[in-house]
């Protein structure tokens, strides 16, 4: 729809005026519109006592007040129709983020076609040497090890990609429903053992109580964040990687703990920025997109919950005391009050 | 990678029509390996649409009564096919609530999680998603999980086997099972736990907490050493091997213990 104001114009201005300043606007202009108003109407009684005994004062009064009417219309109008404008373009945004997502389903079949192929290629030569019946070169193994590496990276890539599109969306709300916490945690262990091995990590879990009963909360997203924090102890752990899931009165806490060299004080507050990374040796490839513990920090916050780092890194004496730990915490029943 | 038991040929549905592409062959060549009878689900005709699949599946689960269902999402090119998958998914269930059915999706957590499936399959129903670019070994384990049906042996590598049932540990030589006599008590409880914990997840470990009651006086951790040592050197007398303190039952860090089948 077109409301009289040019469509580039519009957009300009949108950008500078934010919420308030429309507000005062649209105030400002109604008083001044009320004030021109007056002016007409009252033209003869203002304008008769200026010059007494004439009644030459009373045109000009009401041409101003007709001209002040008028510019205090104009600018009330102007601002209800940005700020209508604008609340379209929020509302935008939300599609935005769903139209985003639509796509990602629609192709995502067809993103993961290659790797696919490369994979199921592998898998198949790693066939075809078992049935030889000659010893593989240790070579060739280590190379078909490190594409079968690369499936469970693209996952969580593509996942993460999904999850900062859905993030975008401040009206999106977390799933609720009954969550085998414990058997989340297992998949998960179950997905990163064999790349744990291949780096020499061991990877140990463990919940406590044994049986660790039902959760009410998001899947998907208490998936979604251990996996990012178990994918990034596998980066930096040195030999140790443990996963414990233990619950309180009111929360279940999943701690993921690596003997890695721990994390600088100075890089704690930065952990969970958005695109930010360590340091690395600039030899190696750069193994983190730095989305990964920045996305794992927001959706927990978005599930109700909380992610904190603590860190010791070696003071000399004792070599072996550094370490990294991650624990998140999320509400036993993320149901509204209501519904329990 | 050991072998954890023997599936004794139950049957599972396959039902992809991606079934002869390379990745699905790795699972059904895994399959086969831990004792699984995969039977594919292969309608023909020249234009095979995700109806035709439907169709098929459920005529061999009545024709073939499988354990549990392996079905992909995603069926043809065709955009109607899209998500046949979650179409038959509700038709297996309200042919047999009861029936596990492993999907295959794009990715673990889809979006599929959250829409009508969920809503629409009841408590009962053990239903699970995987990634289809998982390992071979991940969909078997986690197929095994959904079946769940907890075996009576559990084998520890290619050297022990432990009978629940029987309350007896077997040392195997040569395909001959070996009972070993000195295994009984709470060293088999312990061993049990220990490989029940293995079975469930190789990575699991058991912490000090559950495995306090095995032990007795002042300094549980200790008496709890003592009776690891003791169970060790039993096994290793069986194998006439002396395993060491990472070999078949390790510490981690003092938080717990875990099962490592031991390397022949």
């Amino acid at each position: 729809m077109n409301y009289g104001i040019d469509r580039t114009t519009a957009a300009i201005w949108i950008k500078f005026l934010n919420n308030r300043l429309l507000k005062y606007l649209r105030k400002g202009g109604a008083v001044l519109a009320a004030i021109g108003l007056v002016l007409v109407l009252l033209s003869p009684v203002i304008g008769e006592p200026i010059s007494p005994g004439s009644l030459w004062w009373i045109e000009p009064v009401a041409y101003i007040g007709a001209g002040v009417f008028f510019l205090g219309a104009i600018a009330a109008f102007v601002s209800v129709q940005l700020a209508s404008r604008r609340q379209g373009q929020n509302g935008g945004d939300r599609s935005w983020s769903r139209v985003t997502q639509d796509y990602f389903d629609t192709f995502a079949h067809d993103m993961g076609r290659p790797l696919r192929r490369i994979l199921g290629k592998q898998r198949e030569v790693r066939a075809l040497l078992g049935e030889t019946g000659e010893a593989t070169p240790r070579m060739v193994t280590e190379l078909l090890d490190e594409i079968e590496q690369q499936a469970p990276n693209f996952r969580l890539m593509i996942e993460n990609v999904r999850v900062l599109v859905d993030l975008e969306d401040e009206h999106a709300r977390p799933a609720v429903e009954p969550v085998d916490a414990a058997a989340v945690i297992r998949n998960i262990a179950d997905r990163y053992l064999p790349i744990a091995r291949e780096r020499d990590l061991e990877l140990v879990w463990w919940c406590e109580p044994a049986e660790f009963g039902l959760v009410y909360g998001d899947a998907s997203a208490l998936d979604h964040v251990v996996t990012n924090l178990v994918d990034n102890a596998t980066k930096f752990a040195a030999e140790q990687i443990e996963i414990r899931l233990t619950r309180n009165d009111s929360h279940f806490l999943i701690r993921v703990w690596d003997d890695g060299l721990g994390i600088a004080e100075s890089h704690l507050v930065h952990v969970f920025d958005r695109g930010w990374t360590p340091e690395l040796s600039a030899r190696r490839e750069k193994q983190s997109s730095g989305l990964g513990l920045y996305i794992a920090s927001s959706l927990s916050e978005r599930c109700g919950g909380d992610l904190l780092v603590e860190s010791k890194q070696s003071t000399g004496g004792d070599l072996n005391e550094h370490h990294a730990a991650f624990t998140l915490s999320l509400p036993l029943d993320n149901r509204p009050t209501a519904a329990r | 990678m050991t072998s954890k038991g023997i599936s004794n040929g139950q049957k599972i549905l396959i039902v992809d029509d991606e079934h002869m592409s390379d990745l699905m062959r790795s699972v059904l060549r895994r399959l086969e390996t831990d004792g699984f009878r995969p039977i594919v689900v292969a309608p023909e005709g020249p234009h095979v649409g995700g109806d035709d699949y439907e169709a098929q599946t459920l005529f061999a689960m009545e024709e073939e009564r499988p354990a549990a269902v392996l079905l992909d999402v995603r069926f043809g090119e065709y955009d109607t096919d899209r998500f046949k998958g979650l179409s038959i998914l509700k038709k297996i269930v309200e042919r047999d609530s009861s029936m596990p059915v492993l999907m295959f999706t794009q990715y673990a957590q889809g979006p599929y999680r959250d829409t009508a499936v969920t809503a629409s399959l009841g408590a009962s129903s053990s239903v699970d998603f995987i990634d289809k670019l998982a390992s071979p070994e991940e969909v078997v384990l986690r197929l095994r999980r959904l079946i769940g049906t907890a075996p009576e042996t559990i084998r520890i590598g290619s050297l022990f086997e432990i009978d629940a049932e029987n309350a007896a540990v077997y040392v195997i030589e040569d395909g001959k099972r070996d009972l070993i006599r000195e295994m009984q008590g709470m060293k088999l409880e312990i061993l049990s736990e220990l490989a029940a914990a293995y079975f469930r997840s190789e990575g699991e470990l058991v912490p000090f907490s559950r495995l306090e009651r095995f032990s007795e006086g002042d300094d549980s951790r200790a008496s709890l050493r003592v009776r690891i040592r003791e169970l060790k050197v039993s096994l290793g007398n069986a194998v006439s091997r002396d395993f060491g303190a990472t070999e078949l039952i390790i510490n981690i860090r003092n938080r717990g213990y875990r099962l490592v089948p031991p390397v022949e």
